[in-house]
């Protein structure tokens, strides 16, 4: 990891990010809003899932999928340009590491869904409520989340190796 | 008086724990994706999206988007209250603060009427994109000047 980030320093992309003084608040305001999409659209279909809100169609619910991929978009961009602009802090940074270990678990879990629940979801009682391995999926990834937020907000804050 | 509201014992024991002012600050982003996912998302279904969805059964939804709100205002005034005689003066600071006010006051007056139509049975009927699309500048203001406030 180490050696990855210091690979990178002095590349092009790099020299770009550090050189633009404007463009490290612009992405950070690009990420806060990217993660409101991201949790918005996430908190209404895992809610759901986790069997509340039983008024909403849960079938309907992924029409809001959308805006969790273009929130992910968006953050997975700045967060790559992040860490090109200040790969030393942030690979040795254990609240940076930790963010990326509940990113791939969301993601596996994510993944979970996919392969075994998807298919299945039109089938699904459109207003009831939901098996137990949808509402666990439901819980990993409103809790995975919600972590990948915490330990986000504390890069800033905790010990840099 | 915001000099005196930074020396109260609250607002040293965020600004001088190690952990107070990163655990606020946390519970401040967990509280604005609650906030603005959910609120931009019944804008985003007033807006006309998601087929299928009753606006409706989005309104529970909005008493949970409170929840957040709450948990915003009580990590904010802790945070607030650590820098106050900075943040007083700050005028993206400031910015922010009027469209959260502005923004919670719409949301009430939003969901006050859909509720009522609701009650009828028609709030899919109900015309409100005026109002969603000032929801949504509302809030990415008060998101891109409470960024700036820490750079400004």
């Amino acid at each position: 990891m180490e050696a990855f980030a210091q690979s990178i320093e002095g590349g092009i992309v790099y020299t770009w990010v550090t050189s633009i003084y404007w463009l490290w608040p612009l992405m950070e305001t690009l990420h806060f809003i990217g993660l409101s999409l991201l949790l918005g659209g996430l908190i209404v279909i895992d809610t759901r899932m986790a069997g509340f809100f039983r008024g909403i169609n849960i079938a309907a619910t992924h029409k809001l999928l959308p805006w969790v991929f273009i929130g992910f978009g968006i953050n997975l961009t700045t967060g790559v340009l992040f860490f090109f602009g200040d790969p030393m802090r942030y690979a040795v940074n254990w609240g940076f590491q930790v963010k990326m270990v509940l990113v791939v678990i969301a993601g596996l879990n994510a993944l979970w869904f996919w392969l075994r629940l998807n298919k299945d979801m039109h089938s699904w009682e459109p207003h009831g409520d939901t098996s137990g391995e949808a509402k666990v999926v439901a819980w990993i990834s409103l809790l995975g989340w919600t972590g990948v937020l915490l330990f986000g907000r504390l890069i800033p804050y905790v010990g840099t190796g | 008086m915001f000099e005196w509201l930074e020396n109260t014992s609250v607002a040293l024991w965020v600004g001088e724990s190690l952990w107070a002012y990163p655990f606020m600050l946390s519970m401040h982003v967990i509280g604005l994706a609650i906030v603005v996912g959910i609120l931009s998302m019944v804008d985003f279904k007033l807006l006309g999206g998601f087929k299928g969805i009753r606006v409706g059964s989005f309104l529970p939804l909005l008493k949970f988007a409170w929840i957040g709100f709450l948990i915003n205002a009580v990590s904010g005034v802790f945070l607030f209250t650590s820098q106050a005689s900075y943040f007083a003066t700050s005028t993206t600071f400031l910015i922010k603060l009027a469209c959260i006010f502005i923004g919670a006051i719409l949301t009430k007056v939003m969901q006050g009427q859909l509720v009522e139509a609701e009650t009828a049975g028609n709030a899919d009927d109900v015309s409100m994109q005026g109002l969603a699309i000032v929801s949504l500048l509302l809030w990415l203001v008060a998101i891109t000047a409470g960024r700036l406030t820490a750079y400004i």
